[in-house]
């Protein structure tokens, strides 16, 4: 199909920055309420076959993220510390093509509950953090979350949960296929007392919407869906924006800066274009929806005489806040062979220790999943007591298919000092000066995490385990749930967008991707990026018919 | 004995079992590609991107011979393949001349270093590969946490399991070691576990429905 195209001097109704989980979502909302639109993707377009299963390509090379080598990121713990790069990777991951990180997900899509909205209130101020409630609640939210399911294509068990929050409608395709880890997570939950479930998945059980179902090769995370049955948006929303007619894909243009005249106002984006030539796309408004690294990064390497400390700025809050979903988890080993290389990533869930219970001493929850790696990034690895080489080694690969991993998903706490800014010195291979982070875990996140670890012990010893190996918690240097750092909030002066992800400072330019989530939810935030997203797309489309942008 | 069908010919295959008529259809040229892309050689002549090294492009033989031997005590042979009936010292090679070649200068430092060290302990006579095992072993004991130890190590379980077509996991030997079938689709039962599983029992008080 020949979608659309425009000249970057001609003027488009909006120009979406990233074409992942949101992007894609909000420029097919904006498209189908009538709109021109530009989105502009940092990576290239691939077709399906030319995603691989190589997992040292994938899970080890940068086949498809942000590569270290030419964007570049710093670290540092303290803020007094200078930044300096990391060996081998960069701190926050993110996948550079069309469908963004949605390309490579491993598809667990999880609804917040109606209690991660007000925490705020609900359980006072927390030492070291700002953990406030959200502009939006749950109900505002649950039409959307629905709207995800629907169009982009989730399959589960509505009402399986005794935890579930409230729902409209049950979702469009029964849940996966369980696998062994699910049979064995869900036997010793049971014995435990407590509900797992099946997992809702952003993946077709059965042929949806024109395309087809899982074929269970087990590679999600970190790879793409080859056979399009992963409801990414490079499969899902983006084709459907480019259906209408008023959409354009222009893949490998990398936004740098936000152009903006005198009256405050965005009137487009600059870019280096597939020859690294520097353009500038005329746009009478523009939404970001990068990611919650990439969109502060924009928004600071965008500071212009009226807005010095970066652009939608004035709160400081831009970059702040950073969270990742801290969580603790208990690799297991059993008699026979589960064959976890095989199927979808994660068949079973559970939420009983969802919320936070002040009766522990500290704050915190999450939920638990059963779950895999790719035989590439297990075997280098071996646990305590486990010969590293030799004969002993050799034995303990063959193990492989005999163990499966129990993970709690948990809380980060919003902390004002973890953050995204830009560092003094690097810069990527365009030149474009670097991300610098800074972030230190929250002491509750680390106690919550090695709680979640004693509770994955737990579980697979009454599953039958015949070995039980404990995950360290180490302190957070990094993550690929980028969350937080534009928070959506009433108050100008402590967030950057309103309710309706519209910047408090520049009237036409939005922001909508993890960077506008207040709190970190449970550890699978998609759902709540994608249905923030269709929210999004509805309002700004209503503002834009109202001439009120 | 006929030749392994290679893993995505099988999913083609498999696919086209699964998949509806209309995917199958809407998608065929990108499946068509994704054939050729594969790496079958057509016999026209066209070199076949995924044919993996057979021949050292980086190491010396006498570097490949020492990091061989390493390779081969980290994952032995016997009664099945260890690391040198899969290639790894193939990998090995292609990744320091690829990928990885910002790590060669040091790595090579590491084994100069490591040559000198066996040298001093063991005598100038011969190189450590040509050590008994009972000896190499010994020695490896004793430098086991040095940067250079462990970057064999890690290139060693990198060639083990990574495809074929880097140079290691000949034959996919070392995905038959780990267990692993070499296939690009799966149904269920996936494992023991699964097989009886009975269904999902709603709890008290809930009411699980789908559309």
């Amino acid at each position: 199909m020949n979608s659309k195209t425009y000249k970057p001097s001609e003027t488009v109704d909006f120009i979406v920055v990233g074409s992942g989980a949101a992007g894609g979502i909000v420029a097919r909302e904006l498209a189908r309420a009538g709109n021109s639109v530009v989105v502009m993707e940092q990576g290239p377009r691939m077709a399906a076959e030319e995603f691989e299963h190589d997992e040292l390509k994938y899970r080890h090379l940068s086949g498809i993220t942000n590569n270290p080598v030419t964007n570049p990121q710093t670290f540092r713990r303290d803020p007094a510390q200078k930044a300096e790069a990391v060996a081998g990777r960069n701190p926050l991951t993110y996948a550079r093509v069309v469908g963004g990180s949605s390309a490579h997900f491993n598809a667990n899509f999880w609804r917040l509950h109606e209690i991660d909205f007000i925490e705020g209130s609900r359980l006072g101020p927390i030492e070291g953090a700002s953990l406030v409630d959200w502009p939006i609640t749950y109900a505002e939210l649950e039409p959307y979350y629905t709207k995800v399911e629907w169009e982009v294509g989730v399959s589960g068990l509505a009402g399986a949960s005794p935890f579930d929050p409230p729902r409209s409608k049950p979702y469009p395709m029964p849940p996966m296929p369980v696998k062994s880890s699910g049979v064995l997570f869900e036997r010793g939950a049971r014995k435990l007392g407590l509900h797992p479930f099946p997992a809702p998945m952003a993946i077709n059980s059965v042929e949806y919407k024109n395309r087809p179902a899982c074929i269970q090769c087990g590679l999600c995370g970190g790879f793409a869906c080859e056979v399009q049955a992963k409801s990414s948006s490079v499969w899902t929303v983006i084709p459907e924006a480019e259906a209408t007619g008023r959409c354009e894909v222009r893949a490998n243009s990398y936004v740098f800066r936000i152009g903006m005249n005198r009256a405050g106002r965005a009137t487009g984006v600059h870019y280096y274009d597939r020859e690294r030539r520097e353009q500038f796309q005329n746009a009478r408004a523009v939404v970001v929806c990068g990611n919650g690294a990439e969109t502060p990064k924009l928004l600071l390497n965008s500071a212009t005489s009226g807005f010095s400390q970066g652009l939608a700025n004035s709160s400081g809050a831009v970059g702040r806040y950073l969270m990742f979903n801290k969580g603790g988890n208990a690799a297991a080993r059993f008699e026979h062979r589960l064959n976890e290389y095989k199927g979808a990533n994660v068949t079973r869930i559970m939420h009983d220790f969802y919320d936070s219970d002040p009766k522990r001493g500290f704050y915190g929850g999450g939920g638990f999943d059963a779950r895999s790696g790719g035989p590439l990034t297990w075997g280098q690895n071996v646990p305590k007591g486990t010969p590293s080489w030799g004969q002993g080694f050799k034995d303990y690969l063959e193990s492989y298919t005999y163990w499966m991993t129990v993970s709690g998903h948990g809380t980060s706490l919003p902390v004002e000092t973890n953050r995204v800014d830009i560092d003094p010195d690097a810069k990527d291979d365009w030149g474009v000066p670097a991300m610098r982070v800074t972030y230190n875990d929250h002491p509750d996140d680390v106690k919550h995490a090695k709680w979640q670890v004693e509770r994955a012990v737990e579980i697979m010893d009454a599953a039958g385990a015949k070995q039980i190996v404990p995950g360290d918690v180490g302190a957070a240097s990094g993550g690929v749930h980028l969350l937080g750092t534009c928070r959506m909030g009433n108050d100008p002066s402590t967030s950057v967008v309103d309710k309706y992800h519209r910047t408090h400072d520049v009237r036409n330019l939005f922001l909508c991707d993890g960077s506008s989530m207040v709190t970190s939810g449970r550890g699978q935030p998609t759902q709540t990026i994608e249905a923030l997203a269709f929210r999004a797309g509805d309002f700004i489309a209503k503002f834009a018919r109202a001439n009120e942008i | 004995m006929e030749s392994p069908i290679p893993s995505r010919r099988k999913f083609l295959t498999a696919v086209g079992n699964l998949a509806s008529t209309g995917w199958i259809a809407m998608n065929w040229p990108q499946i068509a590609l994704a054939a050729q892309h594969s790496g079958h050689n057509s016999g026209m002549g066209m070199t076949d991107p995924d044919a993996p090294p057979t021949k050292l492009a980086t190491l010396s033989a006498a570097e490949a011979a020492e990091i061989d031997a390493i390779a081969e005590q980290i994952v032995p042979g016997g009664a099945t393949p260890g690391a040198r009936a899969a290639g790894v010292i193939y990998f090995i090679d292609n990744a320091l001349g690829s990928f990885f070649g910002s790590q060669l200068p040091a790595f090579r430092q590491g084994l100069t270093e490591f040559g000198q060290g066996y040298a001093a302990r063991y005598g100038g006579g011969k190189p450590f590969s040509a050590a008994s095992g009972a000896q190499q072993i010994e020695w490896l004991q004793t430098v086991d946490k040095t940067p250079f130890f462990l970057a064999v190590r890690r290139l060693t379980v990198l060639g083990l399991i990574a495809l074929p077509k880097y140079g290691g996991n000949r034959d996919y030997s070392g995905w038959t070691l780990l267990g692993v079938e070499d296939s690009h689709v799966w149904a269920p039962p996936f494992g023991h576990y699964d097989i009886d599983y009975a269904g999902f029992e709603p709890y008290p008080g809930t009411k699980p429905y789908m559309a």
